[in-house]
């Protein structure tokens, strides 16, 4: 922490050992420092002290009583006795009391075997109990689906409750009742309804909330941990993965470990069945004559890959090769894909699932300050005096990065001001709009005025960084000029927020001196979603934060290894680095490296390789986990395209929508399955280890292109992902130097100097422009696809732990328009545009805005079919995530 | 040498004495050879024999799929796989339960370690087999042999005493504690 | 409906505290009067008003066992079970009130009438056994009284054995 310099050293003595603590330790943490372990239930480091359960006695002199070690603070000379008799007396006491109510379950109960009180009683108790009354029994009201709650074994140490509250800022749990009948419960005997995000399961001390998915199918003692990345979202946390045999068991993640420090969400602690799931491709498949797949072997399907990639090349030339990967693969994969496509087929068509939105939030960072990572780390978030988040739900998207500005707003008193669709009210997850200081509800299409109007505020304000004006006098009379063009009347109609709103955020985000933004989804997935970045990097430049330590503007990736995708140049407009695929001297030095020549033709991104594919130029396809015909809508007219290509190789873990147009199909291995790195979204490359083997005769991803290189005659060969890392590092020097912090790049200041003398222009004339797009008056409703807390992506629909908590989508409204609709939740919805109907669930909820209605992109299978399909001009993304519907009510028997 | 052991020499007294002993025995004839597949050896009560699985005297199984036997058991003769009671939650039970006996060391520490008296050793020891692959026993085996070796059966353990009974009972059929 | 009945109300508690929280104890006060218990939608109003999780709010509710979190009867009879008036023998009067009633503590009878419940020292130990029914004590008990209260609370709603009311403000009116 920030406050703890060696100036206040305090010194005292623990069990005879002298030791010396920064002032405002707790004894329990400093007898730690010794190596003398105080027992505890109800103390956690995490959480603030609540001496509750006066388990951590220790005698110290010159205090009266013995005194709860968990919240008393060391003081100069201090002499801590926990070894002493009457201690051990005391802390006997506690136990009987303890163990008066809690039954002698253990052999039954999953946490026996490593559990808090079973080795404190193996300590300190006698075997025997006074107590001769009967124990307390609760009744039981529900059974639930994920987390089980017994609480006949609960000791009543309130960590549970407070880490809901304190951590999460959730509040679903509460102790009910008073004295030793104290439960704690839900609301009332309803069921258990929050994030689930398994915090209370790893943190409670007993048996008393366990987690139904692995109940009773093991004994901790069993099962064998291997410490690994999570796939589901860019946040990179660390997770143990727990099996027994072969058998998958439990996640967890350890306290003090990783950039999540212990903390999970439902995705990482309930979703790893995914993996395990029974439609996993477990053969290669090839497609006879009838259109039906066949069961192949390894070797079949590589020859016959094989030869019809050397068909086409000597035929079409390299160019009619285009090749997508998922971001959901490790760096070594990407880096072998693009190696793959790049030296042996010889294409520069690569593209990743980071063209989905993350280049939107990298182009802008490279172009302006020379950076592909944030200048930030997530303690600069925990440090930081002002967080600006925009556009994004940050506990559904990111839900630990949700964690750190949460824990930075409720323990650092940061200043958070929140420019989202959302609306601040309390629900069932938490909402991280109700911690805001200043909170700018704006519709989802609407960032691009709102982020003008917080401009024009800082220049209106005089909060511009005095400095700059001489300093790029140019940039600072183009930004002010373009800003002028728009006025604030026009800004308060379209975003709705007024003037006074803006001056005090702008205001309240200036006089910090450590302000970071973060920037989500509803940004990076929407239309100019570069232009948005690269105007809130001017915000930054204005208000003097750009370049200053913990500042910075962080785009949140959305998938575990967008990040890496750029890094490792699986995408068009990049080499590994991420260079500029035009870059001279990389290029030979790569073409030394790979022995071969580089493609010289220009690159295609995405959508332009699909446009070409409907146009004949593209032959054959090499699509990597990616699953387009399900992610972009109809109008992209992917289906036709890839039906239109000679040949389609998918390597893919199910056999989804595009995998069944393929030719050949090669089962890829899942994160639990393989080695290699994750590269998360603040830019912190970490180690993904192999869990468990195989499932059938899927091979890991970069095994597959090794070995089809070698078929090819053109051998990439590895012996293992550590090998291909190597490599790496070559070409990317002093890439993914693994320590416990992410390396922190500053902008350079040669790049920032070119941006603010004339790199500022290019676009200028655009972005600030403000446009407006006007409902039709059929179609009042503005549709958004979103992501949900318990999804990532559609991998996690297979895991049997998330669709417990979500199985299917439902639109979401606002209270007053399903008023107007006179619809309720559960009601039947028709949801139509000119491109089509879906009915669909209602599903009602405060914090929806008006007129904007929600759906998890997770289920979008049939709703799909309304979206419109636009393609940025500049960084080439797809936007595909708003459109506008009208809703009518169906009654029940229409359906 | 006194004289009378020199007489004892002259008349060879010692071997005198054994053949008294040799006679008297060939007289009385007792053997001491049990004729074994026709005669049984009484066992002593504590005999370690075959390895069973018990049940209450409501015929419901005894074991909680606890894992301890598993855990305490040095040549790894037990297999448990254990689950919730299919209709009963947060009830625990051994949903199958192996013993490869061709390697049990008849240690008893299984037993031992069994919470709730669950295993039993019987006092069957005839267990040669042809096939080796016979001695690989599963819960249905097992508790086949508890069956006809401990035909008297405890009480169900939530009726031995109040204050465990909530040990591995489905919570529908929790007892009550008055208000 | 809470907050639409007593709007003015509730704007008062609110402005007394400087911390929203704080007016819980009070607004759950009201929902009692409202209902006769808490009910759980008084709960959930009472989260909404008060920016709380309604867990929150039953964790407090729970705590206080004044707080009903059951319907009750017409006329809540809680008799003192501490020990002053057990001294002078509320245990054997309370064994008859439960077969005069034929229900336990805290049941309701069937006609809805009358709930029981037993509780601790109401301070008035001097006039021991007593009890208190909804706002109203009633002292010096015996067998006999109890009967003709609960006869007369039966038949008009009110009973002249009362002593009181000593409560501030006015007792409830149902």
């Amino acid at each position: 922490m920030a406050e703890s310099n060696n100036q206040d050293l305090v010194t005292l003595t623990v069990d005879g050992m002298t030791t010396s603590v920064p002032q405002g330790t707790l004894v329990i943490e400093a007898a730690r420092q010794v190596g003398v372990m105080i027992p505890h239930f109800c103390y956690h480091p995490k959480l603030t002290p609540d001496a509750n359960c006066r388990m951590c006695l220790v005698e110290i002199e010159k205090l009266p009583r013995l005194q709860t070690s968990c919240s008393t603070k060391v003081a100069e000379g201090m002499v801590v006795k926990s070894n002493v008799p009457h201690v051990d007396e005391a802390r006997k006491s506690v136990l009987e009391f303890i163990l008066a109510n809690h039954p002698l379950d253990c052999p039954v109960c999953d946490q026996g075997g490593r559990c808090d009180l079973q080795d404190f009683s193996h300590q300190y108790t006698p075997t025997t109990s006074r107590f001769t009354e009967l124990k307390r029994v609760f009744p039981k009201e529900y059974f639930s689906p994920l987390i089980e709650t017994q609480m006949n074994r609960c000791v009543q140490c309130m960590r549970c409750v407070r880490y809901c509250d304190q951590v999460m800022d959730v509040k679903a749990l509460a102790p009910s009742g008073r004295g030793t009948l104290t439960e704690i419960k839900h609301f009332s005997a309803h069921e258990l309804d929050c994030e689930f995000c398994g915090g209370c399961v790893q943190i409670c001390p007993v048996g008393a909330i366990t987690s139904r998915l692995s109940m009773y199918d093991f004994r901790p003692w069993m099962l064998k941990r291997t410490d690994t990345i999570c796939t589901y979202c860019g946040d990179g946390c660390h997770i143990t993965i727990q099996k027994k045999q072969d058998e998958l068991i439990e996640v967890n993640s350890t306290q003090g470990v990783g950039r999540n420090n212990g903390d999970l969400c439902a995705r990482g602690f309930f979703g790893y069945h995914a993996s395990v799931h029974p439609d996993r491709i477990m053969h290669p498949l090839i497609k006879q004559q009838d259109g039906r797949f066949a069961q192949a072997t390894w070797e079949e399907a590589l020859e016959l890959v094989a030869e019809k990639f050397q068909g086409i090349k000597t035929a079409f030339g390299g160019n009619a090769f285009g090749g997508l990967v998922t971001s959901r693969c490790t760096n070594e994969e990407l880096y072998l894909f693009q190696k793959f496509m790049r030296g042996v087929l010889g294409s520069n068509r690569v593209d990743s699932s980071a063209r989905f939105g993350h280049v939107n939030g990298t182009l802008p960072l490279l172009s302006v300050q020379g950076t592909h990572r944030w200048t930030a780390t997530f303690e600069d978030i925990v440090d930081a005096d002002a967080l600006l988040l925009i556009g994004t739900n940050i506990t559904e998207t990111n839900p630990i990065t949700g964690l750190k500005v949460k824990q930075a707003v409720k323990q650092g008193h940061a200043i958070l001001v929140t420019m989202e669709s959302l609306l601040p009210a309390r629900g069932t997850i938490s909402n991280i709009t109700l911690l805001a200081t200043h909170h700018l509800p704006v519709r989802p299409d609407h960032y691009h005025i709102a982020i003008v109007g917080l401009i024009k505020s800082v220049l209106d304000n005089g909060l511009v960084d005095p400095g700059l004006e001489t300093r790029a006098p140019e940039f600072f009379r183009a930004i002010k000029a373009a800003i002028d063009s728009t006025s604030w009347a026009h800004i308060e109609e379209v975003s709705g927020v007024s003037r006074e709103v803006f001056s005090q955020s702008a205001h309240a985000f200036s006089s910090s001196t450590r302000g970071m933004i973060i920037v989500g989804q509803g940004v990076l997935r929407s239309p100019r979603g570069a232009e948005m970045v690269t105007n809130l990097l001017d915000f930054l430049i204005l208000t003097g934060r750009h370049g200053q330590p913990g500042c910075g503007l962080c785009p949140l990736a959305e998938e575990n290894n967008d990040q890496g995708a750029i890094e490792m140049g699986a995408t068009a407009e990049f080499l590994p680095g991420p260079i500029a695929i035009g870059h001279h001297d990389t290029r030979q030095a790569l073409s030394k490296l790979w022995e071969v020549d580089l493609p010289q033709e220009p690159a295609s991104s995405l959508m332009e390789m699909f446009r070409d594919a409907q146009a004949g130029q593209v032959k054959a396809m090499y699509i990597v986990g990616e699953n387009p015909v399900e992610s972009l809508p109809q109008t992209g007219k992917i289906k036709e395209a890839l039906e239109s290509l000679e040949f389609l190789v998918c390597q893919e873990l199910f056999l989804t929508e595009t995998a069944q147009l393929a030719d050949v199909v090669l089962p890829a291995c899942s994160y639990v399955e393989k080695d290699g790195t994750f590269t998360n979204t603040e830019g912190m490359v970490q180690p993904v280890r192999q869990a468990i083997d195989p499932i059938g005769e899927s091979r890991p991803d970069w095994e597959i292109f090794s070995a089809l290189s070698v078929v090819m005659d053109q051998p990439m060969e590895y012996g293992e992902a550590r090998d291909i890392f190597k490599e790496i590092r070559s070409v990317i020097p002093g890439y993914g130097l693994v320590g416990p912090v992410a390396t922190r790049p500053t902008p350079k200041v040669d790049v920032v100097q070119q941006y603010l003398q004339e790199g500022f222009a290019h676009g200028l004339a655009t972005r600030y422009v403000c446009t407006q797009d006007q409902p039709a008056s059929d179609t009042p409703f503005l549709l958004a696809s979103t992501q949900s807390l318990f999804h990532s992506g559609k991998f996690s629909t297979r895991s049997k732990g998330l669709l417990q908590i979500q199985s299917s989508g439902a639109i979401m409204l606002n209270p007053s328009d399903a008023k107007k609709l006179g619809i309720a939740s559960g009601d039947s919805v028709c949801v139509s545009n000119a491109h089509g109907a879906v009915t669909t669930i209602a599903r009602v909820l405060n914090r929806i805005p008006p007129d904007v209605a929600c759906f998890p992109e997770h289920f979008d299978q049939d709703i799909r079919c309304l979206f419109e399909l636009h393609i940025d001009k500049e960084s080439h993304v797809p936007y595909s995530k708003l459109t506008w519907v009208r809703l009518e009510r169906v009654e029940k028997g229409d359906v | 040498m006194k004289f009378g052991e020199w007489v004892k020499t002259l008349i060879f007294y010692e071997i005198l004495m054994g053949m008294k002993a040799t006679l008297t025995h060939l007289l009385h004839y007792k053997p001491i050879t049990l004729q074994y597949p026709h005669e049984k050896k009484p066992l002593p009560p504590n005999y370690r024999g075959m390895l069973a699985l018990l049940r209450y005297d409501d015929e419901t199984e005894k074991c909680v799929g606890c894992d301890l036997c598993e855990a305490a058991c040095p040549s790894r003769v037990i297999q448990v796989y254990s689950a919730e009671v299919p209709g009963e939650p947060t009830k625990r039970y051994a949903k199958e339960y192996y013993m490869d006996m061709t390697r049990c060391l008849f240690c008893g520490q299984c037993v031992d370690a069994c919470p709730v008296d669950a295993l039993g050793m019987t006092q069957e020891f005839e267990w040669a087999v042809y096939d080796k692959r016979n001695l690989q026993l599963n819960k249905q085996q097992l508790l086949a042999i508890g069956d006809r070796a401990f035909p008297v059966r405890e009480k169900r353990i939530e009726f031995q005493h109040p204050n465990v009974a909530y040990f591995n009972v489905s919570f529908g059929d929790i007892p009550q504690k008055d208000a | 409906m809470l907050a639409e009945k007593y709007q003015d109300h509730i704007a008062d508690l609110l402005a007394r505290y400087p911390v929203k929280r704080s007016a819980l104890l009070p607004l759950l006060n009201l929902a009692q009067k409202e209902e006769g218990y808490v009910s759980e939608s008084a709960m959930k109003e009472i989260a909404e008003i008060l920016d709380l999780t309604p867990p929150q709010v039953y964790e407090t509710a729970t705590f206080y066992t004044m707080f009903n979190m059951n319907p009750i009867g017409k006329f809540h009879v809680q008799i003192c079970k501490s020990l002053m008036c057990g001294l002078v023998g509320s245990d054997p009067l309370i064994q008859w009130v439960q077969q005069r009633l034929g229900v336990g503590p805290g049941q309701t009878t069937s006609d809805r009438l009358f709930t029981l419940s037993v509780v601790e020292c109401l301070g008035s130990c001097g006039t021991g056994p007593m009890m208190q029914v909804n706002d109203d004590y009633y002292e010096r008990l015996s067998e006999e009284r109890v009967g003709r209260i609960f006869d007369e609370l039966k038949e008009t709603g009110n009973s002249s054995l009362k002593s009181g009311p000593f409560m501030v403000p006015e007792p409830i009116s149902r």
